[in-house]
């Protein structure tokens, strides 16, 4: 056998093995989409979003405290979270640029994007929540904050030191300040990619379930009260796929589904901006 | 010669991080309304010297001037100088165009703003009347709002031009302007040069030789942190002192 046999065998080999692979990968992947879909959209209806939570074994009600609920979290979350991320990332790429602090930083952030975000729920637990003596929506959109927090930094320190210093010169031969120079001019210039870093943030608590049972927890009653417990559609599927009622099953799988739409519409949204924008 | 000094540098030395000196006693004056050049090998200080003219080394940590620079009279070297009114004064251009990443208006107006300037009406005649010295006028008239990065690399830099005039400022600074761009849009920005003159003072960094001699009428040649020699551009390219300057210009080496 010559040469140029044996690389074609080889070729060969390795498409069959990566191939197979890589259907094996999105087999899992369509299997549980599918699932989800199949059964949740059989599951979704108006009064899901309508009604509170029935009493346990009656055949109605929705989940409206849930999503109600979900949205305070997240958008508290978001609030908290955000301008905290992103004036750390300006500390970190425009003040303290090159110093060992911010390269500190830096790592602890990479570090901090791979928690298991349980361990987050658990320290907000000891810090807020078992001083306080209750669960509460505040405790749940702190645990959020918190886990957006390393993603927004890493994803807006890099987008702030791919903008070019000259552009920054440019500002400061103008006699511009520091400050104005970062925000009228860098920020600016790496806006779409700051953008992008916070919906894939939002993207990744809008799933968050394990800690959220740690600082929220549930609640079955329509509440708006973030120092009470208050509900969340990821620890209510939690607790419904758990359950004994079929219609519990059927919202838990309708509530997965919509969590599943909510993060891909995020997901294909900064994908568009990005596009749009470095595309061309 | 009876020229008006507009900067005189006295016995600067200039030390990056403290440590490496990258200018030599360096005495040198810049006429008013007169385009001086500097030219010289690369790595030999003439970038590091502009750079002084508007404080732009003070923006990294421990860069040290020693020595004057006099602007009308006055040390800009001094601790107690006014850096966002030295830099409305002497305006920079850079190597490669730095549009900002808004509009064309917003791009010329952004020296305004900062000079606090707010009247709508006032802020357009100072940014039509910048674009039409900056020759660009014409070419952005009936699209100010448009995004800066959808004009071409020489417009660019005939509007980064803009944007320094419109704080009408007394010198300009020219980083080899040109370099990055097309030789017509060198050709433009070069009979820029010469037209803003008029009303400005120039001092320009070049690695092109016909291009020092072409829009200069002063020029300085500088070789590893000295300034070798400084005389007018005719003698300089016809009949310079040093061989040195003569080696440079002529081409053996660079």
């Amino acid at each position: 056998m010559n040469n140029s046999k044996i690389r074609k065998i080889n070729n060969i080999i390795a498409l069959v093995i990566s191939s197979f692979t890589a259907l094996l990968g999105l087999f899992w992947l369509v299997f549980i989409l599918g699932d989800v879909i199949i059964h949740g959209f059989s599951a979704i209806n108006l009064d899901l979003f309508i009604h509170d939570p029935a009493p346990p074994g009656v055949d109605q009600g929705g989940l409206r405290n849930a999503f109600i609920g979900q949205l305070l979290i997240t958008l508290v979350g978001i609030i908290v979270g955000v301008p905290l991320g992103i004036l750390g990332a300006t500390f970190l790429a425009e003040y303290a640029r090159g110093t060992l602090i911010s390269q500190i930083i830096s790592i602890a952030s990479d570090i901090m994007v791979s928690v298991p975000s349980i361990v987050i729920g658990t320290f907000v637990y000891a810090i807020m929540v078992k001083p306080m003596g209750h669960f509460s929506g505040w405790a749940g959109a702190l645990t959020l904050a918190i886990i957006m927090l390393p993603v927004v930094i890493r994803t807006t320190e890099n987008m702030l030191n791919l903008v070019s210093w000259t552009l920054r010169e440019a500002a400061f031969a103008l006699g511009a300040p520091y400050y104005k120079v970062i925000f009228q001019v860098v920020y600016r210039g790496a806006a779409t990619g700051i953008l992008t870093g916070i919906l894939l943030s939002v993207a990744r608590v809008a799933g968050e379930t394990a800690p959220l049972l740690f600082t929220s927890f549930n609640n079955t009653f329509f509440s708006v009260n973030m120092n009470q417990p208050i509900s969340s559609l990821t620890v209510s599927v939690f607790q419904y796929a758990m359950g004994p009622y079929e219609i519990w099953h059927k919202q838990a799988w309708a509530a997965s589904l919509i969590i599943t739409i909510t993060i891909l519409l995020i997901t294909i949204l900064g994908r568009f901006i990005v596009k749009r924008r470095y595309g061309k | 010669m009876s020229d008006l000094l507009e900067l005189e540098v006295k016995g600067l030395d200039f030390y990056y991080q403290n440590t490496i000196q990258a200018l030599k006693n360096i005495n040198l004056p810049i006429f008013q309304n007169k385009v001086t050049a500097l030219i010289g090998p690369s790595g030999c200080g003439k970038t590091t010297l502009l750079r002084c003219f508007n404080r732009m080394h003070d923006l990294y940590p421990k860069n040290v001037y020693k020595g004057e620079i006099f602007f009308r009279g006055k040390n800009i070297l001094s601790k107690d100088i006014d850096m966002i009114e030295l830099r409305s004064r002497i305006g920079m251009v850079f190597q490669k165009p730095t549009p900002f990443p808004m509009s064309i208006f917003d791009n010329v107006a952004y020296g305004l703003k900062l000079r606090g300037i707010k009247d709508r009406d006032e802020m357009y005649q100072f940014v039509k009347t910048a674009l039409i010295e900056a020759a660009l006028w014409d070419e952005v008239e009936d699209k100010l709002n448009a995004s800066a990065y959808d004009l071409s690399g020489g417009q660019q830099q005939r509007l980064v031009i803009a944007r320094a005039l419109a704080v009408d400022p007394e010198v300009l600074l020219f980083d080899e302007p040109t370099s990055a761009l097309d030789p017509i849009s060198t050709a433009k920005i070069e009979e820029l040069a010469v037209t803003l003159k008029e009303n400005i003072t120039i001092i320009i960094v070049t690695h092109n030789m016909q291009q020092a001699a072409r829009i200069s009428d002063w020029t300085g040649f500088m070789m590893l942190g000295d300034l070798i020699e400084f005389d007018t551009t005719e003698k300089m390219f016809t009949n310079p002192e040093k061989k040195l300057t003569q080696d440079y210009i002529t081409g053996r080496f660079g």
